[in-house]
């Protein structure tokens, strides 16, 4: 009971990519050092020859699994919807694509899988008998900038999406009205991101033209919305070469989600995100780490007074915004995770 | 992602075909931190000692298969790019290139859709030229390499 410590292979992408750690060595990293046993994956990147896996991947997977009594938490799963080229997928189409997603992460031993914030709740809805027969819940997942609770002012993000809870409302309205436990909600940290990171920042400060325009973004963010916020970049600093989904993620101000948000929703939680960009020590507290940008304390102590019984996997993103300068300055992806379960252990036994 | 390790250093080298050099090739790894169905690479922005060479001279090898102009590729609905799997990026060049060192930018085309994007009515109609941003995935950037012919 409780809350559990696991970790999302995905933190592990650039040792993966660089082929220091496969799965099992990243597993084993998880079992051997971080002593404990959820594991997460992204379908696409931990599937040799995805989406039609051989069995004898399938069991090699379990048997390794099984070897170091680990438990497979969450695959991560995805809706390309232009896969077909000729047309955009339909919606049973994009169901048929879930159901496939299902019956894998079935035969890999997954108990969940985390669907995209973007997936129509029709889609959901067609799924899940499938989901239901077989046995593995989906979870929709709240990533930022999508809130958990409606906003004052409707607003929408860089990529054209409306910037809405209404996802999360009809995951709980289905839930509801079909009395299913199948489907839930995956809420990811990143919600509770209320700056960007400092290397999210120094990315953009090192690859942009003129590091002023960047500065000018941190600066008026908090003032104008991100149409505005656009036009007076493009004004002032022509030919700035960032886009619309950059220049979102450098104005963030404030969190999307307010900690207190989550509370409601911990019935619907199938598991949660612990996604983290940067962890340093805390001054004054050594041995003990924290991501300055991200809330944590609060969210967890929110769980915990309702009782969340589930994983929070670990997800490593800040090593994407390293990978511009020489092998010498790449993160070391298996310490941040090292130390972002310091934090997680040391808050959920507070 | 992975802005200055998309293309492996040591793999620009010049391709012959019956004898006569008809262009060149580098390796390339997927600038994202998942594999895709390999429908949806929509090529890359080429750019060498300053010049562009478009989606049209271009073809991608990976999997096995000879290279494929990405027409080809955009049909292969159901075979995936692993996400551990480097490809190849053929470019015909009449001659290839000098021996040396070139000023190589790229720019990778990948048409992930994280859900039902406005944009994608417009993409199965006229998908992106790659080297605009739009549809370049992870890297949004034009990554620059100053790569050594190799012989």
């Amino acid at each position: 009971m409780g809350i559990k410590r696991g970790v999302s292979l995905y933190s592990y992408q650039q040792a993966q990519f660089f082929k220091q750690l496969d799965w099992k060595g990243q597993i084993k990293e998880v079992h051997d050092n971080l002593k404990t046993d959820g594991i997460e994956i992204i379908d696409e990147a931990t599937i040799h020859r995805y989406p039609f896996p051989t069995e004898e991947f399938i069991a090699d997977w379990n048997n390794y699994m099984a070897q170091y009594e680990m438990k497979a938490v969450t695959m991560d799963v995805y809706l390309d919807a232009l896969q077909f080229r000729d047309h955009v997928m339909n919606y049973h189409e994009a169901a048929e694509r879930l159901k496939r997603d299902l019956r894998i992460a079935a035969s890999m031993g997954f108990e969940n899988v985390r669907c995209l914030s973007g997936v129509p709740i029709q889609v959901i809805e067609l799924a899940l008998p499938t989901a239901e027969k077989i046995g593995v819940r989906i979870g929709k997942e709240i990533h930022a900038p999508m809130p958990i609770k409606p906003r004052s002012k409707p607003k929408k993000n860089a990529m054209g999406f409306e910037i809405s809870s209404k996802g999360v409302e009809e995951v709980m309205e289905l839930r509801d009205r079909t009395g299913s436990p199948f489907v839930g909600l995956v809420p990811d940290f990143g919600i509770f991101l209320h700056e960007p990171s400092d290397v999210t920042v120094d990315y953009f400060r090192r690859n942009v033209p003129n590091p002023d325009a960047v500065d000018f973004i941190r600066e008026f963010g908090g003032e104008y919305d991100l149409d505005e916020l656009i036009r007076l970049l493009n004004e002032k600093y022509p030919g700035h070469s960032m886009d619309g989904g950059s220049i979102e993620q450098l104005s963030l101000h404030e969190s999307c989600a307010d900690p207190e948000d989550i509370r409601e929703i911990v019935p619907y939680i199938v598991s949660i995100h612990g996604k983290f960009y940067h962890m340093t020590e805390i001054p004054g507290r050594p041995g003990e780490y924290e991501d300055k940008a991200i809330y944590y304390e609060r969210p967890i102590e929110i769980l915990k007074e309702e009782g969340f019984d589930g994983y929070i996997d670990s997800e490593y993103e800040g090593q994407r915004h390293q990978q511009d300068r020489g092998e010498e300055y790449l993160p070391d992806e298996v310490e941040e995770v090292r130390r972002h379960h310091e934090m997680l252990e040391r808050l959920i036994n507070k | 992602m992975f802005d200055s390790y998309l293309i492996r250093k040591d793999s620009l080298e010049n391709v012959t075909e019956n004898g006569k050099v008809v262009g060149f090739r580098f390796a390339v790894r997927i600038a994202d931190y998942r594999g895709c169905m390999l429908s949806l690479h929509n090529g890359y922005y080429i750019e060498v000692d300053g010049e562009v060479y478009p989606r049209e001279v271009q073809k991608f090898e990976i999997n096995g298969k000879a290279p494929r102009d990405f027409q080809e590729i955009k049909k292969a609905v159901w075979e995936h790019w692993d996400f551990d799997d480097e490809g190849y990026v053929y470019v015909e060049k009449e001659g290839g290139l000098a021996p040396g060192v070139h000023h190589v930018g790229i720019q990778q085309s990948i048409l992930v859709a994280y859900g039902y994007l406005p944009m994608l009515p417009k993409w199965v109609e006229e998908p992106p030229v790659p080297g605009t941003g739009a549809g370049a995935g992870k890297s949004s950037f034009i990554c620059y390499y100053d790569l050594e012919l190799q012989s």
